[in-house]
């Protein structure tokens, strides 16, 4: 019986890990995986670009999978080399070198390119179907042409650009204030740049943000040097010459008119499924590679799509009013893991049923929905993370039982909101309270009930969030020598009867006679009792 | 603070006996001195000693108490056609078992004859049981309650160090620290004496503990002394993942190190890139500011170099215990808690180290000599050739008749009384019906049995379902060597005498081989048992060859290994780790989301632990009326959101239930506890058992069960009256 052909297309962290996850059936020889990637670096995690533009974080650091692992187990796989074609009808792929490479199932894991908003001086190429049939050669798997001094950040190259800015101290404008914006933002500020961030909403972070959390979040960043210029949306940018005659960014300039000038824009304007490949094969596509719950194409069932170029959507679902399919991809690496890891479970289990030849019977299995997903700012100085429906506010009408408990707190940079259904959280927001957004984040993820004083959730960021802190240390049941169980009010007893050295009390008591870390405790409630004569210590 | 002289001072005299406390592996020293004319026949004062320094906790202050004879065993029982016990004769008891022992394995095979065995018995009965598990009865089927306890560190150890000795070095190397990194122990309470090897990094602010509860250990970190992370239950292999990212995207990371003494590093690296410190901290419930704290705090360290202004002077060590090691995924964990200590390039090195702390009185003496399912003595694997070899020839037996691995703890109780299972069990050191997981399933698993017999000193609740009890001496009444969790061999002395009718171990085994016609010698006597286990020992890794009675009882710092003619090894892995190629292997290991945890949603998660005033399944201290008095019954604590949540008030009865049992205790309301998390001791007996609701999965590499994550629901009782 031949092999189960498998051919992934896109190296990326989500192609990575499905590829790992296919590895026992490789092994095992049911599974034939062959891998095209584009970029030729091993695969890394585009999470941590951000940090590795400031130098924060080395290359070695974000590599996180071993393509000779890979190959050990059987699989090959292409790095460099671009897939140019898919022929559905006699289910092959056609790299850029004009090799073509047969499939029983091709998975696009091709991931996402970075948006480039509409701005006098920048090109935007089209990438409908029609001009993908006279130019794929030269828009599949590329970037859009950006001019000098303006950059996205999304790959390596990009990552180098915005380092040398970084390294020079130079100053930096940053168009978009959504989370990876505000990641770069901050890391930038912190490595030594001068960092201007431009939006056109009231505040950072609007779609994960409330106006409370996103005010708080503002002034965050004011307060760690990132300026923020808000309700600003970008028209054009002009242009200087360099002394070496070449023409680069030089200002970016607002709708209303302002003029922001800077050495590198920095476009953080979301992404764009990379979804060309499947456009051209005439595979249904919307925000990204229209599949089911299933990650099949609704078009079809031989293809998959995970991560960044998937649009998940229920087949049959019906266009929303405004024309499009609802939903789009998620732009969040955990999704796309658990997409990867779930497809690869039911093609393994394909593949070892002894299927192999006929693609075309789809897995009938659904992978269960993902959770709203929790977003996290990465950065040092600032904490916020957010999930959820946060627009409600406390005073609401709760018609549909949702409530909201809120603590603001703007001058010291906190504010948590959360919004409930029956002591659920449905969403919220934390800014400036790492410890309350850890235990929400659980709370949100395992669907747990909230305690009924939601209060208690802000006090673990607080300084009497231990309570022996402020307790009384010489209360009579206080517990001075843990490894005798030996009171305050036990020494006392043992004082009041004599004792009179830390030698007397561990004679009588055996405080201080284990590990001895009590010792100068013991002599302070001695010194204590000698002090207040005896008088009894819950007197006071 | 005041340094006065120690209050424990003793004049010693002719008739005192210097020997150790009976309880955990920090062994600590004692003197016992005859208190004539009294009920408790010896006066207990602590001794200096390196692990406890002249302390002693409570537990080892009254722990001569269990001499005074109340409750005692003092002559086999064997349980009638009544159902009820009756005191017998020896040989008609050893006669019962024998035959019993000769009729299972006429009819079932001698596989069907179980030896379950314990982490409390000496050196020289830990040997001589697994000696008489496969020569004398020729079963696989032994193991014991260690797999409870010490097996997912020992794998993890052996795995990448290629040995596995608890500390590789000795306990007051930790004084010089100035960053100590616990993972899940509460040192404070189960070792108490410990803590005292904790001040030099509480005094430089390195104290880090990590534990789900604010525990007297966590406590230890405040005010400045350190740090205190409080991981959701079960989280603990993806906060060391996320530590390890930090480790390396920072540069933290000791190169020189990894290239020059480990394998593995390229993976690592590799399978940390994903656990970035916001990812880490959305499974952990830590925030990523502390998760990036710690990595840096633990790589501070200035590699030998003395402190400079702002640095602090000592190395780090990273320490791992149950907390952590008592999952389904608890070899993994260790493994990731050493493989991060490897990144920091801290094992081996002098000042620092990894190390895991063992738990039973002879923890680690209990796992080196062959009570293991497959293990030889000298901690050689039951598959070697070349040890099965060596074996058969101390023993004077076929290679051939010395059988081949039987199956770890769990597995071998799930066979009890089923066919092709265990039919004759012998329990040896361990109260199987208190403190193995899924207890309720334990316990029918021994009602199945066609012969239980026990060998205890009291009646404990697993003797109380034999059909023979033997009884046995105890600690102060019998001689023999321990191996303290610093891997160091010391000599357990006799102090009194043990009440007539009891008998040691030593004997009782000699005893039943001799009625089983078993082949090789049975050496009765501790110190010759000490010296057939030398030999057997012998060019193992755990190799006890040079090591004699003698030489203990004249003080002598053994750690082995102490092979014949060398000084022994206080100091492992200071040039080379125990491979063949002398690296140290980094295995990289992957968070998968736990089975129960997942599917329960919205229910509470139970971490199971010890108290300060109780041992174990409590055997033996809830018998000691200050330590039974102290802590008289099983007390849940909660979290008062989540008391308040489900209508409980502190000191009400409730119960804890799943799908395996239920489990009752008085409600004790705490802010020191997660609210996520409730925390039952598993010291207590019948419907306060905390095992009724742990599971008995297991952990695929060490088969250790999962006690640490058992998804519960909890509910207020109403007690009945009457």
């Amino acid at each position: 019986m031949r092999p189960f052909r498998i051919v992934l297309v896109g190296y990326g962290p989500v192609g990575a890990r499905f590829a790992e996850e296919l590895l026992p059936g490789l092994r095992n020889g049911r599974i034939a995986l062959t891998v095209v990637g584009a970029e030729t670096a091993d695969p890394y995690n585009r999470v941590l670009v951000a940090e590795h533009a400031v130098g924060a974080v080395g290359l070695d650091s974000m590599l996180i999978a071993d393509p000779d692992a890979l190959r050990d187990a059987g699989a090959r796989v292409l790095t460099g080399v671009a897939a140019r074609r898919v022929d559905r009808a006699a289910r092959t792929v056609e790299l850029a070198d004009g090799e073509r490479i047969g499939y029983d199932r091709l998975v696009l894991a091709t991931g996402a390119r970075a948006n480039i908003p509409t701005l006098d001086g920048v090109d935007r190429p089209r990438r409908d179907a029609g001009t993908l049939e006279r130019f794929g050669d030269r828009l599949i798997g590329a970037d859009d042409p950006l001019p000098a001094g303006v950059t996205a950040l999304r790959d390596l190259e990009d990552a180098a650009r915005v380092r040398e800015a970084v390294t020079a101290g130079a100053r930096i404008v940053v168009l978009g204030a959504g989370v990876l914006g505000l990641e770069i933002a901050l890391a930038a500020a912190h490595a030594g740049a001068q960092v201007c961030v431009v939006h056109h909403g009231p505040h950072p972070m609007p779609r994960n943000l409330d106006r409370g959390g996103g005010t708080v979040l503002g002034r965050a960043l004011r307060r760690t040097g990132v300026s923020v210029i808000a309700h600003s949306r970008a028209e054009a940018i002009a242009f200087r010459d360099d002394a070496d005659g070449r023409r680069r960014f030089d200002m970016l300039v607002t709708a209303d008119g302002k003029q922001i000038r800077g050495d590198l824009l920095l476009l953080s304007c979301g992404v764009t499924a990379r979804s060309e490949l499947a456009t051209l094969a005439g595979l249904r596509t919307a925000g990204g590679i229209v599949v089911d719950e299933g990650l099949a194409s609704w078009t079809d069932p031989a293809v998959h799509a995970i991560g960044d170029c998937a649009h998940v959507v229920p087949r049959g679902t019906e266009p929303a009013a405004g024309g499009g399919l609802p939903g789009a991809p998620s732009g969040l690496i955990g999704p796309g893991w658990r997409q990867a890891e779930w497809l690869a479970a039911q093609l393994s289990e394909e593949a070892g049923a002894g299927a192999g030849a006929s693609g075309a019977d789809a897995v009938d299995a659904v992978m269960p929905p993902e959770r709203e997903p929790v977003v996290m700012l990465k950065a040092e100085h600032v904490d916020v993370v957010a999930a959820g429906r946060v627009d409600a506010e406390p005073w609401d009408d709760p018609a549909d039982g949702t409530a909201v408990a809120q603590w603001a707190d703007p001058e010291h940079h906190r504010y948590v909101k959360m919004v409930t259904a029956e002591g659920r959280l449905t969403g919220f927001v934390s800014v400036g309270m790492p410890r309350t957004a850890a235990e929400l984040t659980l709370l949100f993820e395992r669907g747990d009930e909230l305690p009924a004083d939601r209060s208690l959730l802000l006090r673990f960021d607080g300084p009497d969030h231990d309570p022996a802190a402020a307790a009384d240390a010489f209360a009579p049941a206080t517990t001075v020598c843990w490894c005798n169980a030996v009171t305050v009010e036990r020494i006392e007893a043992s004082a009041a009867c004599g004792a009179a050295s830390v030698a007397d009390v561990g004679r009588d008591t055996r405080a201080g006679t284990g590990c001895g870390g009590c010792k100068g405790r013991i002599a302070e409630v001695l010194a204590r009792f000698a002090e207040t004569g005896g008088a009894p210590s819950q007197v006071g | 603070m005041t340094t006065l002289a120690e209050p424990s001072v003793v004049p010693q005299h002719a008739a005192a006996t210097a020997t150790h406390c009976p309880y955990c592996a920090l062994q600590c020293a004692m003197t016992l001195t005859p208190a004539a004319g009294r009920a408790v026949p010896v006066e207990v004062a602590p001794r200096d000693f390196p692990t406890n320094r002249g302390g002693l906790c409570k537990k080892g202050w009254t722990s001569a108490e269990l001499l005074g004879g109340a409750g005692r065993l003092t002559a086999p029982l064997v349980r009638g056609a009544d159902g009820r016990f009756t005191e017998t004769g020896w040989d008609e008891a050893l006669d019962l078992v024998a035959r019993g022992i000769r009729r299972t394995r006429l009819e079932h095979g001698a596989d069907a004859v179980g030896v379950f065995g314990g982490g409390g018995l000496t050196n020289e009965k830990a040997y001589l049981l697994g000696k008489f598990a496969r020569i004398a009865v020729g079963t696989s089927r032994i193991d014991y309650n260690g797999r409870f306890c010490m097996s997912s560190a020992a794998a993890a150890g052996s795995r990448a160090f290629g040995l596995d000795r608890g500390l590789p070095f000795p306990v007051e190397d930790l004084d010089g620290a100035s960053t100590i990194l616990l993972l899940g122990t509460n040192v404070a309470e189960t070792m108490p004496p410990f803590a005292g090897h904790l001040a030099g990094a509480q005094s430089a602010g390195g104290l880090i503990v990590v534990d789900p509860r604010r525990t007297p250990t966590a406590r230890l970190a405040g005010d400045g002394a350190g740090l205190h992370v409080q991981p959701t239950p079960g989280s603990d292999l993806a906060l060391l993942l996320g530590i390890t990212h930090v480790v390396f995207a920072e540069g933290l990371v000791d190169e020189g190190y990894l290239a020059a003494r480990t394998s593995g590093a390229r993976g690592l690296r590799r399978s940390v890139a994903a656990w970035w410190p916001e990812r880490t901290a959305s499974v952990t419930g830590v925030p990523a500011a502390t998760i990036r704290a710690v990595a840096r705090r633990l790589a501070s360290r200035p590699a030998g170099d003395a402190g400079t202004a702002g640095r602090p002077a000592g190395g780090t060590y990273i320490l791992t215990g149950r907390g952590v090691e008592q999952h389904i995924d608890g070899t993994d964990t260790a493994t990731a808690a050493i493989n991060l200590a490897l990144a920091l390039g801290l094992p081996g090195t002098p000042g620092s180290g990894y190390g895991t702390l063992t738990g039973q009185g002879n923890g680690q003496g209990g796992r080196e000599h062959g009570q293991k399912a497959d293990q030889l003595p000298g901690y050689r694997k039951i598959t070697d050739p070349a040890a099965r070899a060596h074996l058969a020839a101390v023993w004077g037996v076929p290679e051939a008749s010395i059988p081949g691995p039987g199956v770890p703890a769990v597995e071998l109780l799930a066979s009890l009384g089923r066919p092709g299972g265990v039919r004759t069990l012998l329990v040896h050191g361990s109260n199987l019906v208190v403190s193995a997981p899924n207890a309720a399933s334990v316990r029918s698993g021994l009602g199945r049995l066609d012969l239980l017999v026990v060998c205890d000193f009291f009646l404990s609740e697993t003797a109380a379902l034999a059909d023979v009890v033997l009884p046995v001496r105890q600690w102060a009444e019998e001689e023999g060597t321990m191996t303290s969790l610093e891997g160091r061999v010391i000599r357990r002395l006799r102090a009194v005498a043990a009440p007539d009718g009891v008998r040691d171990e030593l004997q009782i085994l000699a005893e039943l081989a001799r009625r089983l016609d078993a082949p090789s010698a049975w050496p009765d006597e501790p110190r010759a048992v000490f010296e057939e286990l030398r030999l057997a020992s012998e060019g193992g890794i755990a190799d006890y060859s040079g090591i004699d009675y003698g030489l203990l009882d004249a003080g002598e710092a053994a750690h082995w290994p102490y092979p014949r003619g060398s000084t022994g090894t206080p100091r492992l892995f200071a040039d080379r780790f125990a491979h063949p190629d002398g690296l140290a292997r980094i295995v990289s290991v992957a968070r998968h989301p736990h089975p129960e945890r997942e599917a329960a949603a919205a229910r509470l998660t139970l971490v199971t632990g010890r108290l300060l005033e109780h041992y174990q399944s409590g055997a033996q201290t809830r018998r000691v009326a200050e330590l039974r008095d102290a802590q008289p019954v099983a007390r849940i604590t909660l979290h008062p959101a989540t008391a308040e949540a489900h209508g409980i008030a502190d000191g009400d009865p409730i119960e804890l239930g799943n799908d395996r049992g239920r489990v009752r205790g008085l409600a004790s309301l705490s802010t020191d506890i997660r609210p996520d998390t409730l925390f039952a001791p598993f010291h207590y007996p019948g419907d306060e058992t905390a095992n009724l609701v742990t599971s008995d999965a297991v952990d695929p590499v060490s088969s250790m069960p999962e006690f640490k994550t058992a998804a519960v629901t909890v509910r207020r009782i109403i007690v009945e009256a009457g």
